[in-house]
Parts: structure tokens; C-alpha cells; sequence
């Protein structure tokens, strides 16, 4: 036992001496932020709570975000994945955990039966997005973002009204995780702490898989569409049909946060499936920045706790909207590149400092910073300022 | 249209318009807008909010007189489409991506616009009352109506007729169709098109104020009205075309129609009518049933 422990610390002491001596490698910054997010499950219950909503929202953006930043298809409808999600979940549990209890014993059950909500959630969703995205993916910018913001209020309109009585109107579908027992060990869905880190597994799980599919062919080809849908087409790439697999693609992964978000609320909510629900990935992914992998992941982070934070102060209270509204308009204005744009920014900048810092001691280091900030502000009044001031920026009419 | 009046009564067939008279002043300014600039305001409902607001804190605070407050509230409104025009729409009209920039930037205003209009007017809504001189109810094969719906309905043809004289009658109609159909062309022509630009968005939004204040005493004014008009507004102008005035018109109509008469028919699921109708025209037409402006 001891000699185990004894082998656990010396290694971990050697992993932490050659960190320092040789630097931060990839998998040594991965492996850190594993054992981070494992801690995050042991911290106060309300952060376990925020966090876990983090996850699931950052999710919910960047599946959007296949579509947005790395095909350019703005999507105004994709809540209707997100409830398709929930909603697959919630009807399952509702009306099956019975009959799942009868064929394989009341023990294993509710986990069971979360499993196979989480199937049937993803499953329609796929059933969903495929008429959905075969007829979107014909209309190009504007008319894309119109007609997925009418399909997403169809099924806002049609979960609301409730024809097929499936959706329980406008109270939405409350859901109760009970506790499993498989071999004698509890687990509870229901504990925010076990939820956590079901979520965490499915989370990393998609965005591992989302990673690797933008960085292959199939990623490649959608950047070609986005730069350009023309030359893709004379490269031989079928445009359309490409767009709608990734329209399925996104609403896969939009769908499985649809899912986590259910058992998350403990309710499947007719509000997810509304477009104000449809623009917050938009609102994520934009402040966050479009064009990184990482954008909607911080710009989640940034929509979150910007509002938890925002909300301690009580004179801004319930003055988030506000406030994202202007970083909007400010980003989309003059900083494309978003939260995570910034970060990788500021990231090389502190390199540059380091190097000056390295070779030529701390006056220069001094000097390079005074320098850089200049040189920033300097721009920052050339391109913002002056602009607003005199009132004419580029003329729209004269090129 | 024959077999219609026999299936609905005169009574829907009047609210149908009413309503759609006020979809037509939600939507005509968005179309506009969209016809000639090529930008898709989402702000344009959070515009037609604040003329509600306006109107109703003339007539609370400052003169009792509708009138005036309904003209307050569209020249308010205009200024402030003005601003954010100015400030936000024109620098990025030379950008690659420039419509969906826009429309992002102008879905950032509704959440500026929504949270402003909350912080000063609160959360409550608002009731605004008939202005005196038209409290009293006009009797139609049968049916009672207030006098103020039958107003509106009339407000809604002379801001169509108005709009189509300005627009094909005059000068400055005439500068806003060459720019519309070439702006390349009418700026070498030596017209100042971003000032063109921003006259036709104070239009635009002034036409939003309008609609809001003209409309007040039918609705109750909150700060969600904002986000329930514009989805209104985008399926009308999609049915009709987007950028077409008469198409703005016609497709406000429908839908109106479709409002009043849709319960009947399906009750359960009727309000998914309008956007099943917004995507049958986008699949089917998505030039709308009037493509083009001005036309």
C-alpha cells in the first residue's frame, strides 16, 4: 500500500520537476486540466451547478458553431434541437422507466432508462434535422438564418399548442431522476455532484469528437464552403449536400446538449425551444470568437459566469442583457476574432515579452511593454475613436 | 377569395385586418429598410417598442394629446435608428460577410434596447386608452367594433398609399429606387449614398415608432413586445418579399387573416400556421409573393 503511495508521489514529483525544466507541453497542459475539472466536481455545490450548465450551453455552441464559424451558416433555429433533446429525454422518462423496470429488474432502471432517453433524444433530433436541414441548407446567408428561425418557432408554436399531446403545453415536461442500484452501489443522477460528472464525460467525449472533425477533410471542405461556395463547387465538393451533413452534424451534438440540459433542469421546458433560446450560442460564439475552435467554449464561459458575476452586484441586476449587447455591437464591430482571439493574442504578446525579458533584462522588458501598449491605444483611436468622432467612417455608398 | 366570406364572418374578416393593418406598420420599415440597404434589422420590433414607450409617456406626462404623442414617438424612434446606423451599420457595409455582421450587430441592439426599456419604464405593462375623440363603437352588419381598429386599418392604407407616392412620385423616391436597384451606379452618378442610407433608415424606423404608437392603445405595452412583433415582422416580409412595399402589404393582410380565422379551423396548432406559411414561401418563392421593391 505504502510502496504504491511512495511510487504515486515520486512520480508525481518527477512529472512536476520536468515541468518546470522543460516547459508546459500539450499533453502535461491536458492532463493539469483533467485533474482541474475532476476538482471542480468536489468545490461548493452552486459552483458544481454553474459549471455543469457551462458545460452543456458550451456544447450547445459550439455544435451551432460547426455550422457558423466553420461553414458560414448563421442559424437562428437550432433550439429546436436543443428541445428535441430534452424533449426526447423527458417523454422516455416519463412514460418508460416502468417498462424499462420490467425487462431488466427496477435496480439498474432509471439509469437505464436515462440511457435510453438520451438515445431516443438524439434519435429525433437526427429525425428532425434531416427534412429540416435538407430544405435550409437551398437558401444561402439571411435567408438560411429566416428559415431555420421559422422551423425553430414551428416547433416552438407546435410544442406550445401541444396537438399531439405529447409535450404537455406550456408547463414544459418535469422529470425526476431517481436513484439506480447496480451491484449494490447507488447512484443518483438527481445529485448535482454525479450529474456533474456525467455531463463533464459527455461533454469532453463530444468536443473530442467535434475537434477531430473539424480538423479533418470533412472540416477542410467546410472551410472551403465558407470561404467561398462557388470555388468549392468547381473543386467538385457537392455544396448542398455537404452543408446538410453538417447541418446534421451540428444538430447531433446540439442535440446531445438538449439531452444534458434536460436532466440538468429537471424539466424539458417549451423556453428551450424559443429562438431568444436559438441566440445564445449566437451569443456565446460571437463574443467568444467564430473562427477558433475555442471561441464558443470561452465565450460560453464569458456568458455565464458574466451573469453570475453580474448579478452579485445588485444594482446591475438583471442588467446582463445590456451588457452583452454592447460586447455584441463591440465585437462584431472591431474584434472579430472574439475572447478567444484575444487570449491567443495576449498569450503571444507575453511570449514577445518574455523573449525581451530573457535576452535583454528588465529596462528593455519595460520599454517593449510601454511600446506595445502605445502602438495598441494608438490603433484602438485610429480605428474607433476617430471614426465615431467625426461620425464618417468608410463611406458604405462610394466603393 | 369567393368562398371565403361564407366560411368566416364579417367580425373576423375586420379584426383580420386590423391586425394586419398593424402587421403591416410593424413590418413596412423593416422592408424598406431591407429593399434598399440589403441590412436585415432585428432591432426593427425593438424599435416599434420604444415608439409604444414614447407614445405613452407623452400622453402620461407630457401632453394629453394622442396625436402629438404618436408623432413624438415616430421622430424618437427615427433618431435612434439614425444613431445606430450611423454608429454601427454603416462601417461594415464593405465587409465580405456584411449581412450576417449586420444582423448580428442589430440583434445586439435588441438586447441594448430591451434591458434600456426595461430599466426605465420597469417590467409592467402599460395599458394606453382610445384616444376620447374615437371611444365609441361602430356597428358593422351586426358586429360592434371599436372605432380605434377601424382607425387603424384605415391608418394602414394611407401609410401604404403615402409610402408608394413618396417612393414612385417624388425626387427623393426616385434617388432611393436607383440606389435600391444600383448603388454602384448611383453613387458615381455623384449621390451621396451613405446619407441616402441613413435618411431611408430614419424612415424606416420612424415608420417602426409610428406603428408602435399607433398601435399602443390595442396591445399592452411590456418590454417582451419587442421580441414577439419582430418574429412577426420577418414572417410578413418573407410571405410578401422581402424589400417589397405591396408585398409587405398583401403578406401582412394574410397574415392577419390567418390570425383571425386560424383558430377556427385548427385549434389546436394554429399558431404554427403563419410559419409554416413563411417556409412553404421560402422553399417555394423565397423572393416572396412580391419580389423587388418598388415594383
Amino acid at each position: 500500500m505504502s510502496t504504491a503511495d511512495d511510487g504515486l508521489a515520486s512520480r508525481i514529483r518527477a512529472f512536476g520537476r520536468q515541468a518546470t525544466r522543460s516547459g508546459w507541453t500539450r499533453e502535461r497542459f491536458v492532463l493539469l486540466g483533467l485533474v482541474a475539472l475532476v476538482l471542480i466536481g468536489f468545490g461548493p455545490s452552486f459552483q458544481v451547478f454553474l459549471f455543469t450548465e457551462f458545460l452543456i450551453i458550451a456544447l450547445f455552441a459550439l455544435g451551432f458553431n460547426l455550422l457558423y464559424g466553420y461553414t458560414g451558416m448563421l442559424s437562428f433555429g437550432h433550439a429546436l434541437f436543443f428541445a428535441g433533446g430534452s424533449y426526447g429525454l423527458a417523454i422516455v422518462i416519463r412514460n418508460l422507466q416502468p417498462s424499462v423496470a420490467d425487462a431488466i429488474g427496477s435496480g439498474p432502471a432509471p439509469l437505464a432508462t436515462f440511457l435510453l432517453g438520451g438515445v431516443v433524444g438524439i434519435a429525433l433530433v437526427l429525425v428532425i434535422a434531416v427534412p429540416v436541414g435538407w430544405l435550409s441548407v437551398r437558401l444561402a446567408e439571411i435567408y438560411f438564418a429566416l428559415i431555420t428561425l421559422a422551423f425553430g418557432m414551428l416547433g416552438y408554436s407546435l410544442i406550445i399548442q401541444d396537438p399531439g399531446g405529447l409535450t404537455n403545453g406550456t408547463d414544459g415536461l418535469v422529470i425526476l431522476l431517481q436513484t439506480a442500484e447496480i451491484g449494490g452501489v447507488e447512484v443518483s443522477l438527481g445529485d448535482r455532484r454525479t450529474y456533474y460528472f456525467v455531463t463533464l464525460a459527455v461533454v469532453l467525449v463530444s468536443m473530442y469528437a467535434l475537434r477531430r472533425i473539424v480538423s479533418s477533410h470533412f472540416g477542410t471542405i467546410c472551410r472551403a464552403v465558407r470561404e467561398s461556395p462557388d470555388r468549392a463547387s468547381a473543386l467538385g465538393v457537392n455544396v448542398t449536400y455537404h452543408q446538410w451533413v453538417t447541418f446534421l452534424v451540428s444538430a447531433l451534438f446540439v442535440g446531445i446538449a438538449g439531452v444534458l440540459m434536460a436532466g440538468f433542469a429537471s424539466v424539458a421546458s417549451p423556453s428551450h425551444s424559443h429562438w431568444t433560446q436559438s441566440a445564445i450560442p449566437v451569443i456565446a460564439t460571437v463574443i467568444g470568437g467564430a473562427t477558433f475552435f475555442s471561441g464558443p467554449i470561452v465565450g460560453a464561459f464569458v456568458f455565464l459566469y458574466a451573469r453570475w458575476g453580474i448579478s452579485r452586484f445588485p444594482a446591475l441586476e438583471a442588467r446582463w442583457e445590456l451588457v452583452f449587447g454592447v460586447i455584441i455591437v463591440f465585437v462584431v464591430l472591431f474584434f472579430k476574432v472574439g475572447a478567444a482571439g484575444g487570449l491567443i493574442m495576449l498569450h503571444a504578446w507575453l511570449r514577445e515579452v518574455r523573449e525581451v525579458y530573457d535576452q535583454e533584462g528588465t529596462a528593455a522588458a519595460a520599454v517593449f511593454i510601454r511600446e506595445s501598449i502605445a502602438e495598441k491605444a494608438g490603433l484602438i483611436r485610429d480605428r474607433i475613436l476617430s471614426p465615431v468622432l467625426t461620425g464618417s467612417a468608410k463611406g458604405g455608398g462610394d466603393r | 377569395m369567393d368562398p371565403l366570406p361564407a366560411l368566416i364572418g364579417v367580425s373576423d374578416f375586420v379584426i383580420g385586418l386590423s391586425l394586419g393593418s398593424r402587421l403591416f406598420l410593424i413590418a413596412v420599415g423593416l422592408s424598406l429598410i431591407f429593399g434598399v440597404l440589403g441590412v436585415l434589422n432585428f432591432a426593427h420590433g425593438a424599435l416599434y417598442m420604444i415608439g409604444a414607450y414614447a407614445a405613452l409617456t407623452v400622453t402620461n406626462h407630457a401632453i394629453d394629446n394622442f396625436w402629438v404623442a404618436v408623432i413624438v414617438g415616430a421622430l424618437v424612434v427615427g433618431l435612434v435608428g439614425v444613431l445606430i446606423e450611423i454608429g454601427t451599420i454603416r462601417p461594415l457595409y464593405d465587409r465580405l460577410e456584411a449581412e450576417l455582421d449586420q444582423l448580428i450587430v442589430t440583434f445586439g441592439f435588441v438586447l441594448i434596447i430591451h434591458e434600456v426599456v426595461r430599466t426605465i419604464w420597469g417590467s409592467q405593462p402599460y395599458d394606453v386608452d382610445n384616444p376620447a375623440i374615437l371611444d365609441f363603437s361602430v356597428s358593422i352588419g351586426g358586429n360592434t367594433f371599436g372605432a380605434y381598429r377601424l382607425v387603424i386599418i384605415g391608418a394602414g392604407f394611407v401609410v401604404m398609399v403615402g409610402l408608394w407616392l413618396f417612393i414612385t412620385k417624388t425626387y427623393f423616391g426616385a434617388l432611393v429606387r436607383g440606389t435600391s436597384s444600383d448603388r454602384e451606379m448611383a453613387s458615381m452618378l455623384g449621390l451621396d449614398v451613405p446619407r441616402l442610407y441613413t435618411m431611408v433608415f430614419f424612415l424606416g424606423s420612424a415608420l417602426a415608432g409610428l406603428g408602435g404608437a399607433l398601435s399602443a392603445p390595442l396591445q399592452s405595452t411590456s418590454p417582451a413586445l419587442g421580441e414577439q412583433v419582430i418574429i412577426d415582422a420577418f414572417i410578413v416580409v418573407v410571405i410578401g418579399g422581402l424589400g417589397s412595399m405591396i408585398g409587405a402589404f398583401v403578406g401582412a393582410m394574410l397574415v392577419g387573416l390567418m390570425q383571425a380565422i386560424g383558430p377556427q379551423f385548427i385549434a389546436a396548432g394554429h399558431i404554427a400556421i403563419p410559419f409554416l406559411a413563411m417556409i412553404v414561401v421560402l422553399i417555394a418563392r423565397p423572393e416572396g409573393l412580391f419580389g423587388g421593391f418598388g415594383e
